[in-house]
């Protein structure tokens, strides 16, 4: 079966093993979904069920052994800035200022500098950066980082936002005002987002749609459409509900 | 105590030892100068006339013919060492094709390569460079292999995604990623240059550092040897400096 061309991003089939010592151990097993061009998606699941390497597969950094993923109608098999992930980990080039480390992948598509000096003030000042142009990724706070890891990549202007638990790491006041942010530069630049997490909350916040993954092997449990209006409020009586349907569905 | 002083305190000591039993000659002074003695020598050879003494001013050339041998050598280790260790460190291919045979000539003591390199190059400047070369290339290339292959994945993939080939990957990530590394192996290596510079002047070449050592040696100049030593040890320890200083000025983040 070959994916409709209509489709803005599919995953068909798709199955991951990773050689264990002996027996391969399944990691994905028969994942089937489609998003939308500017949808927001979140993959729950707990630790260990193949929400990584889910991702990774997306992004291109990891080829399946069955099944595929189709982006705007051509198969993904490799990665590129129309499809960019925000790491969990801080995956900043340490020797690179915040600013350079914004406008590392801009350099590899234009030539002219004061273009991409404007470029990266713009998007400096859209993440409220302007301050921490000249200092290294050592140098600032995680949430900071998350946001140069989120500046360096929007500036390439992707049509997918691929992200893999990107505030698991924040305190709970930081990792609210990311996931607002977030929200504000979706508003703003449409693109569609793939997001990883643990918490169920925050999926509740941000997205349209939820996977919910199960474990040994990776399948997908559940899909479940939030149908909030946006802004949520998290004492909303109906965000609650999701949250507690959600959090039931990851505990059984 | 000041700290700054700390550093200070054993050397002093032993010059003061030195300085004492000099005095009293506990020691013979044809076995050890006296330290004044080796200071005037030490004036004579950096800043004499040419010809108001055996060795007076001879340090300009002395240092320029060893400034000459280190660059030449260190220079073929870094160029032939630095990409190959680059490469064992990410390709298995690589490792497995160079790996046995670089620990297995690692195993071999420089100097053991001393008396086939006079058979080859002669008595001159080609054994220097050789030595210095094969003894700086096996810190390097490690060093840098070890950088290479500790490289985070992560940085890699960030920069595939956001467009950059294999061949720009390895001049905008891996290079800098491992820098650190490298800079230990470059540190490394130069300093082990030193010790071979001065072993390969040994053998008889009209002139340099370790050959004023040798000279001075035939001539019954313990003086002059103290001179040599002292200046060896100097001028090392200032070329690591310049090094270190040089690569932060460079690379001055990635460090
Ligand atoms: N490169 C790999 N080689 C072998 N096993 C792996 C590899 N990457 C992940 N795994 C295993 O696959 C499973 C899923 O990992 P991952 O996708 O990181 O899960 P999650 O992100 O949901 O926590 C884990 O059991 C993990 O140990
Ligand atoms: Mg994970």
């Amino acid at each position: 079966m070959l994916c409709d061309k209509n489709v803005f991003l599919g995953v068909e089939n798709l199955g991951k093993q990773f050689p264990g010592n002996g027996t391969p151990l399944t990691v994905l097993e028969n994942i089937n979904f489609e998003a939308e061009d500017g949808e927001v998606i979140s993959i729950v699941g707990r630790s260990g069920c193949g929400k990584s390497t889910l991702l990774k597969i997306l992004a291109g950094f990891l080829k399946p052994d069955s099944g595929s993923v189709f982006f705007k109608g051509s198969r993904v098999h490799r990665p590129g800035p129309d499809r960019c992930v925000v790491f969990q980990e801080d995956a900043l080039f340490p020797w690179l200022t915040a600013g350079e480390n914004i406008a590392f992948g801009l350099k590899r598509q234009i030539r002219d500098g004061s273009r991409i000096e404007r470029e990266v003030d713009r998007f400096l000042d859209l993440m409220g950066l302007s301050q921490f142009r000249d200092y290294l990724p050592r140098e600032i706070s995680g949430g900071m980082k998350q946001r140069v890891a989120l500046a360096r990549v929007l500036i390439l202007n992707p049509e997918i936002l691929l992200m893999d638990e990107p505030f698991a790491a924040l305190d709970a006041q930081t990792r609210e005002e990311m996931q607002e942010l977030l929200l504000e530069l979706w508003g703003q630049f449409s693109h569609t987002i793939v997001f990883v997490t643990h918490d169920v909350g925050e999926a509740v916040a941000i997205s349209d749609r939820v996977i919910v993954m199960d474990k040994n092997p990776g399948r997908i449990k559940d899909v479940i459409n939030i149908e909030l209006e946006r802004p949520r409020r998290r004492e909303d009586v109906n965000f609650m509900r999701f949250y507690s349907r959600l959090y039931k569905l990851l505990r059984d | 105590m000041n700290d700054r002083l700390i550093p200070w305190v054993l050397p002093f000591t032993v010059f003061l030892l030195w300085f004492l039993s000099s005095e009293m000659e506990i020691v013979p002074l044809y076995l050890f100068p006296h330290p004044f003695e080796v200071a005037q020598s030490g004036w004579s050879y950096i800043f004499g006339k040419i010809g108001d003494e055996p060795y007076a001013g001879r340090f300009v050339y002395d240092l320029a013919a060893s400034c000459t041998r280190i660059s030449l050598g260190f220079g073929l280790a870094v160029m032939t060492a630095l990409p190959l260790g680059l490469m064992s460190g990410r390709n298995r291919f690589v490792h497995r094709l160079l790996g046995t045979s670089v620990d297995g000539l690692r195993a071999v003591p420089g100097i053991t390569w001393l008396p086939l390199a006079m058979v080859w190059f002669g008595i001159g400047i080609k054994t220097t460079v050789f030595l210095v070369g094969m003894a700086a290339f096996f810190p390097i290339y490690l060093n840098s292999a070890t950088g290479a292959r500790e490289v985070d994945p992560l940085l890699l993939q960030a920069g595939a995604m956001m467009g950059v080939n294999r061949f720009n990957a390895v001049f905008r990530i891996l290079i800098p990623a491992a820098m650190p590394s490298i800079v230990t192996g470059l540190r490394l290596g130069l300093g082990i240059s030193w010790a071979y510079l001065v072993l390969g002047e040994l053998t008889g070449v009209p002139n340099g550092l370790g050959a004023i050592i040798m000279d001075a040696r035939m001539v019954g100049r313990t003086d002059i040897i103290v001179v040599g030593i002292f200046l060896v040890s100097v001028i090392g320890r200032l070329s690591d400096l310049l090094l270190k200083l040089l690569l932060r000025f460079c690379f001055k983040n990635a460090l």
